[in-house]
């Protein structure tokens, strides 16, 4: 710019200048923050995959009316770090009927851990004193609906499932 | 309007704004000025990116790496915002640069704005500790072994050992060097600029620009408000510095990430460009006169710029008259422009470095695209156990090694490994079976040894060209076929090999069956079950791996087994 430009600024030349420094300041602001938008929401609306089945260990270790707690380990990929044989979480699995049942230890009403009680076989929930049957239906408490039963696999005397988590607090179950 | 009547009776908002923008530039505004502007936008830009960058970057020597690498090859957009980082650092230290002589030309560091002159030295002091911290952080290969040779030398001069410790955290790098360069580049840094920042500023409105060297009427008659006039010129500059940045970063695709650290390995460790001087200084220094360049040259320097407010004793700031100081700064500049010169020609000459770069980019490539799967908590040098050979190494130690030698390693309580399928071993193990080599430390060492009187060194090889044309299709494509012949003839006629080793598999025999000897499919079934009665039957003593591993295992395994077997 030549030294003698300016004196006497008058008024339109002013205003082409200001409204030059608001547009070139919202570009230069916009240079990280654009990206910034979808950086800062990954990796938010991204779904895992189908969750695998997990080994659960021998038919003949899970045979019986009792409910056997089982936790079941799997590669667990967390950001940037993959940890092999992991405990992912557990599930109550009994026989009834001949047939395998497993349900999910989280509540379905706010998530704490499922206890069995033996001597009144029921399913309780330590926190807010949700009651579930043998076959998951709930007898007592608040939970909106039955304890979530996991999808279960035999083959060759061997036993796995289907670790699932699922909403809390809604009366439908659905996979989060 | 009635909203911001309101907030300016409460908060006199329209005073304060009027108070920063409304200020005479005497003589006009200009382009010279912009530096300080352009230098208060780029630590902006640093510091938003900077926080954007802590959303994801975990500060510890095993989650480093691999976080950075997420960052930088997963994340939407990651890639460009750390970039933009990486190249506004090199940005920031440029305009430093420019605002400083811009500054030594005008005369600017001069009575009354001497502390204005100290506190922009210290200031671009805190840029170079800046990079120097940031530097490490990936926790790559590139920003170990740089930043390696910069606590080394604080080590090496007399008395700094304790800082050195101090910075590292200990006597070596780890988990508390990490810690300790992060919380300094992203809070102690941060808050000392800023600090000196506000003074700066302050002082620079106390005293004002420095005009060019006229009339006090003529500057008055050019003079120009800051807002907009030369705000518009500062934008201007910043919206131009922004755009270098912007296509730098998508031109190198962001900033570089090399292979996560390995203390183990030798990296050909070069410093940022802007320290490439410091390096090429410290070629010309050795022994006892590393001090030299490590301290003196660099002090002295440093030390000269300080004292340029009275160095510099002309009567006026006219340049003709100052000639002494500014061919003073301006040999400094040329100095450190020769050295980085010729450090990079230097680089570029030599062959080795050459090999060397190309392999840490090629090392780079790879240990980033493991990074994708996820890398082991144990740290950013396991993202190598994702690779597929890896893990099979480690089956190799974790099951095997504990027998059997591979690749060197292991013990010799059963037959070393290294070499098997070739036919050196072969024909050793015919002569000595009992040898530790072989079977010599197992229940298997019941072969009788093959003397030279039953079949000479020349019959013996024939034999065991015969035996590797057996091992399968690749081994049999290899064979010297006269040989063969010559062996099978041998074999059977006048040897007594066949009173316990088939030539099928599935029959019963006191040794192994030597069908497909050596061959993938072979070496799998004896890791499966060695006891199968065609295998090793009752002399058997390594343990059955059906079942503890699975196939894809055992395959692979057999695979590593027999490729590293033939080196």
């Amino acid at each position: 710019m030549s030294p003698g430009a300016g004196g006497e600024p008058d008024g339109g030349r002013r205003a082409v200048l200001k409204l030059g420094i608001g547009a070139l300041g919202l570009g230069l602001a916009a240079v990280p923050a654009a990206p910034a938008i979808g950086y800062l929401l990954f990796p938010s609306g991204s779904k895992g995959g189908e969750a695998a089945f997990l080994p659960a260990g021998k038919r003949s270790a899970l045979a019986g009316a009792t409910p056997v707690r089982v936790d079941l380990y799997a590669d667990k990929v967390d950001a940037w770090n993959k940890t092999p044989d992991v405990k992912l979480g557990s599930c109550w699995v009994l026989e009834r009927d001949g047939a395998l049942h497993a349900f999910s230890t989280v509540c379905p009403h706010l998530g704490c851990a499922v206890d069995f009680d033996a001597e009144a076989q029921k399913f309780k929930c330590p926190c807010h004193r949700s009651a579930f049957g043998l076959d998951g239906s709930v007898e007592a408490g608040p939970s909106p609906r039955p304890l979530d039963s996991l999808e279960i696999k035999e083959q060759d005397g061997l036993v796995a499932i289907r670790l699932v988590r699922y909403r809390q607090g809604v009366a439908d179950k659905e996979p989060v | 309007m009635a909203l911001l009547d309101w907030l300016d009776e409460r908060t006199g908002i329209r005073s304060a704004t009027r108070l920063m923008l409304e200020e005479d530039v005497p003589g006009g505004a200009r382009l010279r000025y912009v530096f300080g502007s352009v230098l208060v936008f780029l630590f902006m830009q640093q510091v938003v990116l900077g926080i954007l960058l802590a959303f994801y970057y975990s500060p510890s020597a095993t989650d480093a790496w691999a976080s950075t690498a997420y960052l930088n090859d997963q994340v939407t957009s990651g890639w460009f915002l750390r970039g933009l980082h990486h190249h506004g650092s090199s940005a920031m230290v440029v305009v430093v640069v420019l605002h400083l002589l811009q500054v030594v030309i005008a005369g600017a560091y001069r009575k009354p704005r001497e502390v204005n002159w100290w506190t922009g030295l210290l200031m671009g002091a805190i840029v170079l500790a800046f990079a120097l911290t940031g530097y490490l952080l990936p926790w790559d290969q590139k920003g170990y072994w740089a930043t390696q040779v910069a606590t080394g030398i604080m080590g090496s001069v007399p008395g700094g050992e304790p800082l050195q410790q101090f910075v590292q955290g200990g006597p070596e790098y780890g988990n508390l060097t990490l810690t300790r360069f992060f919380a300094l580049h992203v809070f102690v840094l941060p808050i000392a600029l800023a600090g000196l920042l506000g003074v700066h500023l302050l002082l620079f409105r106390k005293h004002g620009v420095t005009p060019p060297d006229l009339p006090e009427a003529e500057l008055k008659r050019m003079t120009q408000p800051f807002w907009p006039n030369q705000l518009f010129l500062d934008v201007l500059a910043m919206a131009v510095c922004a755009a270098v940045l912007v296509g730098l970063t998508v031109t190198t695709h962001g900033a570089e990430l090399f292979a996560p650290a390995d203390p183990a390995s030798n990296f050909v460790a070069r410093p940022e460009w802007y320290f490439l001087f410091l390096f090429q200084l410290l070629k010309y220094f050795q022994g006892p006169l590393t001090i030299v360049a490590t301290v003196l040259l660099p002090g002295a320097a440093a030390a000269y710029l300080f004292a340029l407010p009275f160095v510099d004793r002309a009567k006026s700031r006219a340049v003709r008259s100052r000639w002494s100081v500014l061919t003073g700064v301006g040999l400094l500049m040329a100095g450190v422009t020769a050295l980085t010169a010729v450090a990079i020609v230097e680089d570029g000459n030599n062959e080795s470095f050459q090999h060397g770069v190309e392999q840490a980019h090629a090392e780079a490539t790879r240990a980033r695209e493991l990074a994708r799967e996820g890398v082991s908590p144990v740290g950013g040098v396991a993202v190598f156990d994702n690779d597929p050979e890896q893990k099979t190494r480690n089956l190799f130690k974790e099951h095997c090694a504990s027998c059997h030698t591979l690749e060197g390693k292991g013990a010799e309580e059963a037959p070393v490994l290294d070499g098997f399928t070739s036919r050196e071993w072969l024909a050793a193990l015919v002569r000595n079976p009992r040898d530790r080599r072989f079977y010599g430390a197992t229940k298997h060492n019941t072969m009788e040894p093959l003397t030279t009187e039953a079949a000479s060194d020349e019959e013996l090889a024939a034999v065991v060209e015969y035996l590797i044309s057996l091992s399968g299709a690749s081994a049999a494509a290899s064979v010297d076929a006269a040989m063969v012949a010559r062996g099978k003839e041998l074999w059977d006629k006048k040897l007594e090999c066949s009173s316990c080793h088939e030539l099928e598999a599935g029959k019963d025999s006191t040794g192994p069956t030597l069908a497909g000897r050596g061959s993938p499919a072979w070496v799998a079934r004896i890791i499966s079950d060695s006891g199968q009665k065609d295998l090793y039957g009752d002399t058997a003593e390594m343990p059955k791996f059906a079942g503890k591993l699975t196939p894809e295992q055992i395959d692979a395994l057999a695979q590593f087994v027999t490729s590293r077997g033939a080196r």
